[in-house]
Parts: C-alpha cells; structure tokens; sequence
C-alpha cells in the first residue's frame, strides 16, 4: 500500500480502517449493498478451466445469478434495482428474448 | 408459434383463469386448485415465478395443487413445518417470509424485513429455519443503512418470530450472528446450526453461539481451506443438515499443489444427536451445486448439477452418473430413499431412479423458472 495515496472517501475510509485495525469488517460485508460490492467471475469459464461445469444451457442459471446478484457485471441486479427486468420473460428458456438492455434510467 | 407452444398457452392461459377465480374467493392473493393433502402420504413442495407454491403428489408423481404468494419472487427458499401443513417461503427479492396453509393455499404469517421509515434495506440470503416445535422462526437479517449519499452495511443480527404472530409479524428476540450465514437448521435439542464461514450452533433462548464444525477455520493436516457453497437448505429425510465442499490435500509439507489431491467431501451435523462428519467421498472431476446422503444407506452420496452423480463414501469412488437435460441446483430424495428429485434452474421437476439413475420421468410446472429455490419432501 505504500504506493498507494488515498484520494477519495471510500479510500480514505479504507485508510482509515486498516489504522483501527479494522479491516476484517471491511472485507468480510455480505454483498448486500449493491451488486457492484461483488466481483465474481462469470459464466466464461468453470473450476477446471473448461466449460463441462457451466450450467447448461446458460438460461437454467439465469435468474439464479440474476436474483441473488450473483454476477453483476453480466446481467441486471434483480434484487434491488431492476427487480422487474424478466417480468416478460418468467420462463428463461421459453421467453429469454424478452429479456432486455438495461439503462440507469430504467431503474427502479 | 408451433401447436405444441400454441397448446402450452392455451393451458397457461386456463390456469391464469382459474386463478383469477380462486382470486375472487379467498382472501385476494391466494388460491387452491387441489384437494388438501392426506395423512401419511409423502409430498413435495417447490417453488418458482411468478411468487407460487406447488405441492407434488410423490405417490403418482404428478402436481397436485398451486398456492400463490403475494409480492415478488425471490429466492423461493421453502421451509416444511413441524405440522407438515405450514410451509414458509423466504421470497420477495430475500425481504419477506410467508407461511402458507397448502391444504387451502391461505396465509397464516408473513413479516416484511426492511423498514422503509428507517430508510433500513434488509435482506436474508437463504437463512431460515423453524424450531422443532414450529413455534418459533428464525431468520438472518442483513441491513443496509440507504442513507441519501451513500449506504452504510449495518451489523447482521438474527431475528426470532412467533409464527403464531400472524400477518404482520415483528421479531421477538433479536441476537447478534455471525456475518456471512446463509442456510441453517435446527437440531432436535433446539438449538439452531448456522452456516457460514463455519458452521455455528447458537442457543436461541441466551443468543450464545460457538463453532459447532469449523470449515474455513478446519484444523486438518495438509489440507487447505475448503470451498463451500451454501445456498440451499434441505430438509432430509435423515435429519443431516449436510453441506459440500471442494479441498485439496497435499502428498506432504512441501505442499506442492502440482501432486495434491483434488477433493469433494461433505460437512454433516445430525440434528438428531449433533454429531458431526467431515467426509471426503471423491476426487473433484466436476460440479455438484447440492447433495445429499442417501436415507436408506448413508454410505451412498449423491450430488448434482450437470449430471446427477452416485459415490460410494468408504471408498471414496463414482459408482455412476446420469447425464442430465439441463442444470438442476436442488436435490431431494424420498424417505425410502428410492428416488431423486431435482429441482431448481427451469420449470420443471425431474425424477430418477436412486438406484440405477435411469430417469423415471419429469414433473412440468405452471409458470416460470424456479431460480434459486430450495425443494422440500415431507410426510405429511
């Protein structure tokens, strides 16, 4: 970290944390707060380096993911700011072409 | 639009009107479209999109009735009561709990976790369980503080409700908990097993907890931590609370990860004794999201994701694998432990053989997708 300058507050919170020997609290948050607290990797790739452990297909792992945030960065957050994003697409496998492009407007 | 998609909308579409129906006779949210169910005989629940409750009837393997839920759905975590007629769904997008009678699809608890005054979001990831007596519900609460420039994580603490508190439930008691729980379960003693970074008991009375069976925190020579994945808590007919885990082991202290051994085990508390197991059963050649052991040979191992696998723990080998026709996340076996139930991912329940994991059939669902949902068998 000596690098390191803290420039802004969540940094500088950061900073601040490891000073008080906080930073087990830091880390150790429930990826409550927002699905951008969560940086799992994706559907790309499974434990083995393969693709034989993904789900298949990738629509029977959808709204698995989607609803618990489970991977933000590949679909919407359904559990708190696009809670209505497959409201036309219930059945994954059936109607996954209703399934839409999400924007900050559009949320809720 | 094919005859077998125009049929499946024209079915989809009678059901929407029976439900309206119901609607219009019970109390707004709720119907039953099936019979109530029958002393002795052996049943599942799961649930799925839109915000619904199926019962199935495991003597003819076929769906016998559908409850709706109000709100949103989400996980669709389901509890089985004591009384075998209480079933609690944890939905909602993880803010609420229901209580649904199946027999009659009526509403007999529900409470709201977040306090929109409080400006206090509050979730629970899987984390519900009821006391033996069916007295008393227990679920973890996560808070966020959504203050107007930024949000603040607040402690996790568990909630105890009185489930004969009725439609506006608030907790009782209130304890600290450990952060990072999700499934739990109680024991026949009471007390309440918490699965997390390690598996905790806690005394709901005193709120005291203690590491019943360390995980991350296992003192096992050679091995490194494990990895778990805790998302759903399965009721069993062998009262195991019993999750999986992937390690590795090392040939020796040089821990060399080049020659270690490649692991899946289970962690296991009998909720009858409190016993507990920490079990490899076989080397890691693919995924399981869940398993369970088998009721009628505990030394038979069962896990499923892609493909529902059979081990044989003494001797920590695959005995054989059925290929599936899609995911499926939640495994369930009947109390003779004759067949294997999985659910979860799409709509519909598929049905294997325990034995020969020949495929005895599929059960399609009304309605969509069961996502993350946790299935349950039960007597009633």
């Amino acid at each position: 970290m000596k690098h390191l300058k803290a420039i802004n507050n969540k940094a500088q919170l950061l900073d601040k944390a490891v000073a008080e020997d906080q930073v087990e609290e830091v880390v150790a948050m429930q990826s409550l707060a927002g699905c951008a607290a969560t940086t799992d990797p994706g559907w790309e790739i499974d434990a083995f380096g393969s693709v034989t452990s993904l789900c298949q297909p990738m629509e029977s792992d959808l709204y698995g993911c989607a609803d618990p945030c489970w991977w933000p960065a590949q679909v919407p957050d359904m559990m708190n700011t696009h809670t209505n994003w497959n409201e036309n697409a219930q059945d994954s496998g059936e109607s996954w072409r209703n399934l839409g492009t999400v924007f900050p407007s559009d949320k809720k | 639009m094919n005859n077998k998609n125009k049929m499946r909308k024209t079915l989809r579409s009678l059901m929407a009107g029976a439900g309206i129906v119901g609607a219009a006779l019970t109390s707004g949210y709720t119907y039953a479209n099936g019979p109530a169910l029958k002393a002795g005989q052996e049943y599942m629940v799961v649930a799925n999109y839109p915000n619904q409750i199926h019962v199935l009837d495991l003597q003819t393997d076929s769906l016998l009735k559908t409850c709706k839920v109000p709100g949103a759905y989400g996980p669709g975590v389901l509890q089985v009561a004591p009384d075998k007629k209480t079933v609690y769904m944890l939905t909602n997008h993880y803010e609420d709990v229901y209580g649904i009678n199946v027999d009659d699809c009526s509403i007999s608890f529900h409470t709201t976790f977040s306090n929109k005054q409080k400006y206090l979001r509050t979730k629970s990831l899987f984390s519900m369980a009821l006391s033996p007596d069916g007295k008393e519900l227990y679920v973890m609460h996560n808070p966020t503080k959504l203050n107007r420039d930024h949000y603040r994580v607040q402690d996790s603490y568990l909630a105890v409700y009185n489930t004969a508190d009725g439609k506006d439930a608030k907790p009782v008691r209130t304890f600290p908990a450990p952060r990072q729980v999700t499934v739990m379960a109680t024991g026949k003693d009471g007390g309440l097993y918490m699965a997390g970074a390690d598996i905790y008991k806690m005394d709901v009375k005193t709120g005291n907890y203690d590491v019943h069976l360390p995980s991350r925190n296992w003192e096992r020579p050679l091995y490194v931590q494990p990895d778990v994945l805790n998302a759903w808590p399965i009721q069993t007919p062998s009262k195991d609370f019993t999750i999986l885990y992937t390690t590795a082991r090392f040939q020796d202290e040089k821990q060399d990860l080049a020659t270690a051994d490649w692991i899946y085990g289970y962690l296991n508390v009998d909720l009858e004794t409190g016993e507990t197991e920490t079990t490899d059963f076989g080397p890691i050649t693919e995924i399981y999201f869940t398993g369970m052991k088998s009721p009628k040979d505990p030394n038979l191992v069962y896990g499923v994701l892609n493909r529902l696998a059979k081990y044989d723990v003494k001797q920590q080998k695959l005995i054989k694998a059925a290929e599936l026709d899609h995911s499926y996340y939640c495994i369930a076996m009947n109390h003779d432990g004759s067949k294997v139930y999985l659910g979860g991912t799409f709509d519909d329940v598929a049905i294997y053989d325990a034995d020969s994991l020949e495929k005895l059939g599929n059960i399609k669902l009304p309605g969509g997708d069961m996502a993350i949902s946790t299935s349950q068998i039960f007597v009633r």
